[in-house]
């Protein structure tokens, strides 16, 4: 795949440079690292993996890469199957992502069982704008 | 049982019974004069007894709502939680109601027996300011030991035995009620951890719980359980518990028990069975550690913070209520 076929919306990247773009699109970027996660560009569909953990001592990193990520027709997209473990704080930061999206969705791919308990059990799975999802995401 | 003037404030009464004739006798009248004036009423109860009662009542039982205890009461203090939502959905509209639930019979551990009566004993905490509503604690004076029925005096306002109703002589109150939960927490068998963790320290407490955790046999799915428990214990004391604390796990022949102190001290003696709000700074924790764990023990010392999650090994250690031997018919 090539530069040339990239579809992208510029102008809602929020100040992304074009080489950021393009050093995602071929790279497969990594735009957060810890040592307890990592956060990636995907590309189909366009979102972000997070790999790892998550919790009282890196949750600021959910806001954080969520500002780079794109919104396309009112949709972030998010890779979670390799999220081994998310507390509560994390949870908490995805939940108001979603409530900042301003009517969008944000869709969380491959949430691990245990996680979809835990949101189940304190009160947060039934939210319109932050979406489980059942499909399988390619990584870009 | 007298028949009762609609009551205008929670009635918490504890029902003392000898054989099945008097549980009979104690419950049949206080559910049907329930169903007669249109009150909604849940009883929560072992099967056993629950298969007893809707025979006793006959056509009436399609008006009762049933639960099984062992489902809804394996951790005590998911009972609270039960009720609240009882109360709030069927009594909406003002309307008063009954329930009935026998959280203590014998074979129930000695700690999930500290539980279930500090469990009681906030009931009267939960509901005391609420909108009237009444429930009736049966206790088998039968097969309890007479320490268990003094205590049951001591949490219920109102005390029933035989043909007797009226105010228990040695009811705690509502203020001491809610006291600090202090009551001793001894060391357990065989210890397999123990560390001081600070705030950079949370991956290394759920990598010990997991590690020891499968070590001693726990299944996957427990482990990661207890494991996120254990993480959100050890977030409150790093928050709020004065930046860390200490954690001991223990492995036991029925489970596996992980303990966390720290120095802090909190003033909710609800906190951990309240279903949080929406909004999202309710705080979450302890509830979460509550709907994952088999039995959380939490303690105020003088000193500090003491929570202990227990997470039982396989089914063969699920809760179960033996059934008592009983007549063949119950009377009406």
């Amino acid at each position: 795949m090539g530069v040339a076929d990239i579809r992208v919306d510029f102008w809602t990247g929020r100040g992304d440079s074009i080489d950021d773009l393009v050093e995602a699109a071929i790279r497969g970027g990594r735009i957060y690292a810890d040592k307890q996660l990592v956060v990636t560009r995907t590309l189909a569909p366009y979102g972000l993996c997070f790999s790892g953990e998550i919790d009282i001592t890196n949750t600021h990193a959910v806001p954080l890469a969520l500002s780079m990520a794109f919104v396309r027709n009112g949709e972030m997209h998010l890779d979670v199957t390799g999220l081994i473990f998310c507390d509560i704080s994390g949870i908490r930061s995805f939940v108001d992502a979603a409530e900042s999206m301003d009517g969008g969705r944000l869709m969380l791919h491959g949430l691990p069982a245990l996680l979809q308990k835990v949101m189940n059990v304190t009160g947060w799975s039934d939210m319109d704008s932050l979406v489980i999802c059942r499909c399988g995401v390619e990584q870009g | 049982m007298p028949s009762s003037s609609p009551i205008e404030k929670f009635r918490h009464e504890a029902l003392l019974y000898s054989g099945w004739a008097e549980f009979v006798a104690g419950t049949v009248p206080f559910i049907r004069e329930g169903v007669k004036a249109g009150e909604p009423v849940l009883v929560v109860e072992s099967l056993d007894k629950i298969e007893m009662l809707r025979v006793a009542l006959g056509g009436d039982a399609g008006a009762v709502l049933f639960a099984d205890m062992a489902e809804v009461g394996a951790n005590p203090a998911r009972i609270i939680p039960a009720w609240h939502e009882f109360v709030t959905r069927q009594g909406s509209s003002g309307r008063r109601l009954r329930g009935i639930g026998e959280p203590i019979w014998k074979g129930r551990s000695a700690d999930e027996l500290i539980e279930c009566q500090r469990h009681e004993s906030l009931l009267n905490v939960a509901f005391g300011h609420g909108q009237p509503w009444w429930l009736l604690c049966p206790y088998d004076t039968e097969k309890l030991d007479g320490s268990v029925i003094d205590e049951a005096r001591r949490s219920h306002e109102y005390v029933m035995e035989g043909s007797e109703a009226g105010q228990s002589d040695t009811f705690r109150g509502l203020e001491a009620s809610g006291a600090p939960f202090d009551v001793p927490l001894p060391d357990r068998g065989t210890s397999i951890g123990a560390i001081q963790f600070g705030p950079d320290d949370l991956a290394s407490v759920r990598y010990m719980v997991a590690r020891q955790a499968d070590a001693s046999g726990l299944d996957s799915g427990p482990t990661q359980e207890l494991m996120t428990a254990i993480n959100e214990v050890a977030t409150n004391s790093i928050r709020h518990g004065g930046g860390g604390g200490s954690l001991r796990i223990w492995q036991e022949d029925a489970a596996v028990v992980c303990e966390i102190r720290d120095s802090g001290r909190f003033s909710n003696p609800l906190a951990d069975r309240q279903r949080p709000a929406p909004v999202h700074t309710a705080p979450r924790g302890l509830w979460l550690a509550n709907q994952l764990c088999d039995l959380v023990q939490i303690r105020n010392f003088v000193d500090g913070t003491v929570v202990r999650l227990h997470m039982r090994r396989g089914p063969q250690h699920r809760l179960t209520i033996v059934p008592d031997e009983r007549p063949a018919a119950p009377n009406n």
